[in-house]
């Protein structure tokens, strides 16, 4: 259980303390580009940008942090149709779109393992993977059609892995009564993760971290980045275990390291398949950002990392009661 | 290990403009709502139009094949995506005109996903759409309903054929199905808003034809048209003046 004062919404400061810095950012942002825009320093293409990708924001963390703050099922919710949208450009940028029979089976995988976390079911949460995978690897044999067996298989089993089995993990921690400044941490601490690489390697330079997979990304931006994040994590973790085994200072530089180590791995994972595919964007859902991937990608596999850790130590909903639909 | 990854041809576009694009291609959420769509059609023609297929054995399982027939009403596309089953139904798509079909973005969302149209804009048809939609129906096997008169017919009588099916088939294998469709006018007038239930509907589909040694030129084209047209001619019941290209569909015709 993680530790949680009673209350509403925002009784945990935490939780108080994340959304009211969010938008003191999303401000202090908003009034940074204005003031580019009004001193005509940038090009206007770039401001055009700059702004777009603003205004993506202002309409996107209401989406991503009003579920999380209204309670646990508006949670799961947003998890599954954040894993659905991503499934969807993931299918349409590799192809496997055209193979019906996957896209149904591991839709239906998404649906099932989100209803596990909304059922409190960890059995079938857990089980659902092997049993989706299982299911990936025969489904289309009946077709009869052996040729590309191992393509559309293996970008199935991927498939399944990220967006439904590892995704599904952010939802089921909002059984745990204190997940509010959790989820609320790992959603902010990912965005600061991609920040910060970003300011770092634009301030430091220096040697490129994988030129042939992302030729912006620097060494430097990357260390930059795991500093930076680890000690956010790693301070607002303190306050939000404080009593619990977690709340120990290598265990909580650990998780922080792990957040922005596994947020690093999941965008260089998605720039390998974009790569791969030679696309830019995975979609255009979000102006400014491209696709919801290129958004969450971050957190693909910062959600079952953290996930466990936090599982080992503390447990998620362990005294909350469990399979509240299948009874 | 080099895998043959084919993102979706549409990939990229906004979705308004993937609406409109020739390179959209449907996911599960298409394939869903057209199946529904195409089988609340078929349930309506049945009970409300009498509808009777004669001919189905002409038609083939599975794509790339051109279906077309006389133009008279709305149902048209309708009554012949109806006919349609299996991978066949899975992927036809009716080539619709633009300014009418797709004029505004509710309309073109309705075309897109439920009848799973395409837009053809007339008058001013590219010869790269054309292209691209020729390359599809080989390459995504796909199934085309196309009515080459271009429009719907007002008397009832049918129009010279367009040269814009030769232009998809002209110097290739891909089967043409001549169809005629008797009764649409009177089930949906042009003028009427709504379809009139009651009035008898028969869709009567003839042999393919193909066209594997004509020229994909202008002389080509026209050669397509005709025969094609002479084809949907012969299937039409006699009153039509099906006496004039008699035997026009009844057999299969040589290749021009």
């Amino acid at each position: 259980m993680i530790p949680h004062p009673e209350g509403g919404a925002f009784a945990h400061p935490v939780t108080t303390g994340i959304i009211l810095a969010t938008l003191a950012v999303l401000a202090v942002s908003g009034l940074a580009i204005l003031w580019l825009s009004h001193s005509g320093r940038a090009k206007p293409e770039f401001r055009r940008e700059l702004w777009l990708r603003w205004a993506s924001w202002c309409v996107l963390l209401p989406l991503m942090l009003g579920p999380v703050l209204i309670g646990r099922v508006p949670t799961i919710l947003a998890v599954t149709i954040l894993s659905l949208a991503c499934y969807r450009e993931y299918a349409r940028a590799t192809g496997l779109f055209r193979e019906r029979v996957l896209s149904l089976v591991i839709v239906l995988g998404i649906l099932a393992v989100n209803f596990a976390a909304l059922d409190h079911w960890y059995g079938f949460f857990v089980a659902l993977w092997p049993l989706t995978a299982c299911a990936l690897a025969v489904c289309t044999i009946p077709l009869d059609r052996p040729a590309g067996y191992i393509q559309r298989t293996a970008l199935a089993i991927l498939a399944f892995m990220l967006f439904g089995a590892g995704l599904a993990h952010l939802g089921y921690m909002a059984n745990d009564p204190g997940y509010r400044p959790l989820v609320l941490l790992l959603l902010t601490a990912v965005a600061l993760n991609d920040v910060a690489a970003f300011t770092c390697g634009k301030l430091i330079g220096g040697a490129k971290l994988l030129p042939a997979t992302s030729p912006n990304k620097t060494v430097s931006g990357a260390m930059g980045a795991v500093v930076v994040t680890t000690t956010l994590v790693a301070l607002v973790g303190a306050a939000i275990f404080r009593g619990t085994p977690l709340a120990n200072p290598v265990w909580l530089v650990a998780m922080g390291a792990l957040v922005s180590v596994a947020g690093q791995a999941g965008d260089l994972l998605l720039s390998s398949i974009k790569r791969d595919l030679g696309i830019k964007d995975m979609g255009t859902v979000l102006p400014g950002h491209g696709g919801v991937l290129d958004r969450f990608n971050s957190l693909l596999l910062v959600a079952p990392a953290v996930f466990h850790l936090v599982g080992y130590f503390v447990g998620f909903g362990l005294t909350v009661p469990t399979r509240v639909i299948t009874g | 290990m080099d895998w043959n990854l084919r993102p979706a041809r549409d990939l990229g576009l906004t979705p308004a403009d993937r609406l409109r694009s020739l390179g959209r291609e449907p996911g599960l959420v298409g394939l869903a709502v057209n199946t529904a769509w195409r089988r609340a059609v078929r349930a309506y023609l049945r009970t409300a139009h009498r509808f009777r297929i004669e001919g189905h054995d002409n038609l083939p399982r599975s794509g790339p094949f051109v279906m077309i027939a006389n133009h008279a009403s709305h149902l048209d596309a309708l009554a012949l995506s109806a006919a349609l089953r299996g991978p066949a139904a899975r992927r036809a798509h009716a080539l619709a005109a633009g300014d009418l079909f797709f004029a505004n973005s509710a309309r073109a969302a309705l075309s897109a996903y439920a009848i799973n149209a395409l837009p053809v804009w007339r008058g001013r048809s590219r010869r790269g759409d054309l292209d691209t939609m020729r390359a599809r129906l080989a390459e995504d096997s796909l199934a085309y309903i196309l009515f080459p008169e271009g429009t719907r017919s007002r008397t009832g009588e049918m129009a010279p054929f367009q040269p814009g099916l030769g232009m998809l088939v002209a110097g290739t294998d891909i089967p043409v199905v001549p169809c005629w469709l008797e009764g649409a006018r009177e089930a949906w007038p042009a003028q009427s808003r709504l379809p009139r239930p009651g009035r008898p509907l028969t869709l009567t589909i003839g042999p393919p034809l193909q066209f594997p040694e004509t020229r994909n030129d202008r002389t080509g084209w026209e050669a397509v048209s005709s025969r094609a047209e002479a084809a949907v001619r012969g299937l039409a019941p006699s009153r039509q003046g099906g006496a004039q290209t008699a035997g026009g569909g009844q057999k299969p015709p040589k290749p021009v």
